[in-house]
């Protein structure tokens, strides 16, 4: 449970504060409404690269870690499909540098050639350690172009190669700073050792006068509904196989999500979890294994994957994992382990929330949703899954011809 | 408007918010540490046994038994251990290290009861049944083989063996035959002479109910001492220094794995805080000197840092990077560049201010709520040291000068006593 207040600012800023009056800290997190799905399809990894660009210094702070660091504070930020996001941990005395540095970067950046092309290459490299110079790094640039036909859900937040990061130029930076980043399209939340009124106060007088655009209305293509299995084979240099095999399913906000959720939590979370305990334990066709939901905004997937031990067959390796799916569809969750995953649920939220900047983070995340509060109800909204709802999603999702499958291989001989 | 182009006032004064540990004792005399504190209902319960990968007789020894403690006890199989652990939601954390081996038990508070009984018996009477030892092990022998296709696993494997030497506990790189040499009474061995209660501590934090002791004497206060002791083992002695280099060629390697440093010494030494401010200036944070020139200014690494590790018989010092196969020679001669660079370029006063407010602002960070706290008092606690070396550090970081930096940077930190691992395409 996160308590809080809000406040919208009249250039349509979202303000969020959580008051928290045993910690000398205070987190600041700034959520964009853009993410890789708002990308065009030959201009792919912008979004990412353009978080780069943030902390290159603003038109009034041409430092702006310097200037955080100076504070006591650190900073980071995460780009995904949906959402770019900001955040800041400094001590509360301290707040009004994270104002003052996070409303001049939205107010404008101080944009230049050599800055671009050095993140350009900072980026490149991040693509490299962590895609393309790693044991089944490329797999999600292989599998969500399987997955996805037209939705922009179909390319990684890296981007679908490197020469889209080596081709971006100033002008489609600037551009998308107009279109993206100002306060209608942005969720603040502070929480901390923090005075609601203080911080409302601080909005006003930091981002009060950044003038508004429009806010993000995206129309974005829907994924049409898929109405055959697709499969792709790869063979890379791996010591072990690994199967990738991913369904269509609801996005976060539909009511089904819940649902769809526990569900990759039956399958694979915790030790005891169906997957672990009959094929890796029991059976011990996979050294091991996992399932679970994307978990985006717009229709998402639910993903189960695995490395089936040397010597076992592909196939073979797959059709027990068939087997899982169509016993979820076959046969009623029983009661106590639906109330398992449901009790593991409200354990993950509660653990998380002793961390300062995860209440801040998710106040964002669910305002941007429609409401701050619909986070305090997640809880809730698991509990009230029934074993039948379960049945009826499972039917839905498990298809062979909602499926797409991919076969990672090591290469013959290895 | 706000004056935009004017900081607003920053402090560099803050109050640590120490949680003052509560110390008791169970029945058998181990040593119990309560801190309380934090605004969510749950309660997290380490039990720190001071051996680890350093005490084994076998390598995997310390690391697969902490990690088995939960596949089958006495009266317990392992499907059921693991069934009512996630049915009350608690999560058990295994920290197998060098020198100590923890384990953690986070769960809410209206789970407590029934999961601390789970938790007495993982402990006291574990069986390591054969079969689970086995399938845990080829799994394992799995993920060593995949790692080994890493260039930063492979870097920093080898640059273990390389300070430390390949006999010595802390420089062993483990190797695929290992997982075949081990067997559950290679576990229950580790498990008889090294979880003794002798030999470990108990910290609790979070929110901590007032029955608390007597859950716990319940749960350990009759753990037993251990009955044998296959003795201390050998010292073997540590290489010495030397200016060493090993260059994996790893064919189609795309990045290089970078690693420079040496051994040095671990938290309990009059020179650690002075060095630890020393190492943050080169690579310690974003606005340190590597990050700034080998990636904000080159741009040829997504990432590079500079680390101390404190062991309880050593420390030793590290760069860490991985870059583009096109420009590790490059990266690698401006890592020099800037080892010399401490040495001789003092810090101007604005590098050093913006260090030292960084630095007090990360610590004051480190101590922020009650389980940060138990693992900040953890680390005194397995040096033997007290509240007091926190006083230090703060009192170091308010008074270092640019030139005890440069001094301490000659003395520990010279760039021709550096050894050096690169795995990708070194040349």
């Amino acid at each position: 449970m996160i308590a809080f207040e809000r406040k919208i600012l009249e250039n349509g800023l979202r303000v969020l504060v959580h008051r928290d009056d045993t910690t000398p800290m205070a987190a600041v997190n700034v959520l964009y409404d853009v993410g890789a799905r708002d990308e065009a399809p030959e201009k792919t990894g912008f979004a990412h690269l353009f978080e780069h660009l943030m902390f290159e210094g603003s038109v009034h702070v041409p430092r702006f870690d310097y200037e955080l660091q100076h504070a006591g504070g650190e900073n980071n930020a995460f780009t995904t499909n949906d959402i770019t996001n900001y955040f800041q941990s400094l001590p509360a005395r301290n707040l009004e540098t994270a104002f003052w540095l996070e409303s001049d970067r939205m107010y404008g950046l101080d944009f230049s050639e050599q800055k671009l092309e050095t993140q350009k290459n900072v980026v490149v490299e991040e693509y490299r350690q962590s895609y393309l110079n790693q044991p089944y790094g490329d797999a999600w640039l292989l599998m969500r172009p399987l997955a996805y036909t037209v939705h922009p859900y179909r390319w990684a937040t890296i981007g679908k190669s490197i020469d889209h990061i080596r081709e971006a130029r100033l002008q489609d930076v600037k551009a998308f700073f107009r279109k993206f980043y100002h306060p209608a399209n942005a969720v603040l939340a502070v929480a901390g050792n923090v005075d609601p009124q203080q911080v409302y106060a601080l909005a006003e007088k930091w981002f009060g006068d950044i003038p508004s655009g429009a806010p993000n209305q995206r129309q974005l293509p829907a994924e049409p509904l898929q109405k055959q299995e697709k499969r792709k084979t790869v063979h890379r240099d791996v010591p072990q196989n690994q199967l990738y095999m991913v369904f269509h399913t609801c996005g976060r906000t539909h009511p089904d999500f819940h649902a769809t959720d526990l569900l990759s939590d039956i399958l694979a979370n915790g030790e005891s979890a169906r997957l672990s305990a009959r094929l890796v334990h029991d059976q011990k066709i996979f050294s091991e294994l996992n399932a679970y939901v994307t978990g985006n905004l717009d229709p998402g997937l639910l993903v189960i994957t695995g490395k089936p031990h040397n010597g076992v067959d592909m196939d073979q390796a797959e059709d027990m994992l068939w087997k899982e799916t169509q016993d979820l569809i076959a046969n009623r969750v029983a009661d106590r382990e639906l109330q398992k995953v449901k009790n593991r649920v409200e354990a993950t939220q509660t653990f998380s929330e002793s961390n300062l900047l995860a209440r801040a983070m998710n106040l964002a995340y669910y305002e941007l949703q429609g409401d701050a509060d619909l986070y305090n109800r997640q809880t809730e909204a698991y509990a009230r899954v029934t074993a039948d709802e379960l049945q009826r999603v499972a039917k839905e999702i498990f298809r062979r011809a909602h499926a797409s499958v991919l076969h990672y291989l090591k290469n013959p001989g290895a | 408007m706000p004056d935009r182009k004017k900081a607003p006032k920053t402090s560099a004064q803050f109050e640590i918010p120490y949680i003052q540990p509560q110390k008791s004792k169970l029945a058998n005399g181990m040593p119990v540490y309560f801190l309380p504190g934090g605004t969510e209902e749950f309660v997290k319960i380490e039990l720190v046994f001071l051996s680890g990968s350093h005490d084994q007789q076998k390598p995997l020894e310390a690391f697969s038994t902490m990690r088995l403690l939960r596949a089958g006890t006495q009266s317990r199989s392992r499907e059921e251990i693991n069934e009512l652990l996630d049915y009350y939601s608690a999560h058990l954390a295994a920290d197998p290290q060098k020198d100590l081996s923890s384990i953690s038990l986070y769960v809410l508070n209206k789970h407590l009861e029934p999961a601390l009984d789970l938790f007495r018996e993982i402990i006291q009477h574990p069986v390591f049944p054969a079969e689970e030892v086995r399938t845990f092990l080829t799994n394992q022998q799995q993920i060593h083989l995949i790692n080994q296709k890493k260039v930063q696993h492979l870097a920093r494997t080898y640059f273990g063996e390389l300070i430390y030497g390949e006999q010595h506990p802390y420089g062993y790189r483990v190797r695929v035959e290992d997982f075949d040499a081990l067997d559950s009474e290679d576990l229950q061995r580790f498990h008889r002479e090294h979880l003794d209660p002798g030999n470990a501590f108990c910290l609790v934090s979070g929110c901590i109910p007032g029955n608390m002791q007597s859950l716990l004497d319940k749960t350990f206060g009759d753990l037993k001492t251990a009955q044998t002791l296959s003795g201390e083992k050998a010292d073997v002695k540590a290489l010495s220094p030397g200016r060493r280099k090993v260059h994996l060629e790893v064919p189609d390697a795309l990045q290089s794995a970078i690693r420079v440093g040496k051994q040095l010494f671990n938290r309990t030494h009059p020179a650690y805080h002075r060095l630890k401010i020393t190492n943050a200036l080169l690579g310690g944070y974003f606005g340190s000197r590597l990050m700034q020139n080998v990636r904000q200014d080159k741009g040829y690494t997504y990432g590079i840092s500079s680390n101390l590790i404190s062991l309880v018989r050593s420390g030793y010092f590290f760069i860490a990077t991985q870059t583009g196969t096109e420009v590790t020679g490059a990266a690698l001669g401006e890592i020099y560049k800037e080892l010399k660079n401490l040495r001789t370029l003092p810090a101007g006063e604005e590098e050093l201010t913006s260090l030292k407010s960084y630095l007090s602002g990360s610590f004051l960070r480190s101590f922020d709520g009650p389980l940060a706290q138990s693992e900040r008092f953890k680390e005194l606690l397995v040096f033997g040291l007290d509240h007091s070396h926190h006083d230090e550090y703060l009192d170091t970081l308010k008074t270092i000068t640019a030139e005890e930096i440069m001094e301490c940077a000659s003395l520990y930190l010279r760039e021709d006593d550096m050894m050096e691992v690169i795995a990708g395409r070194p040349h």
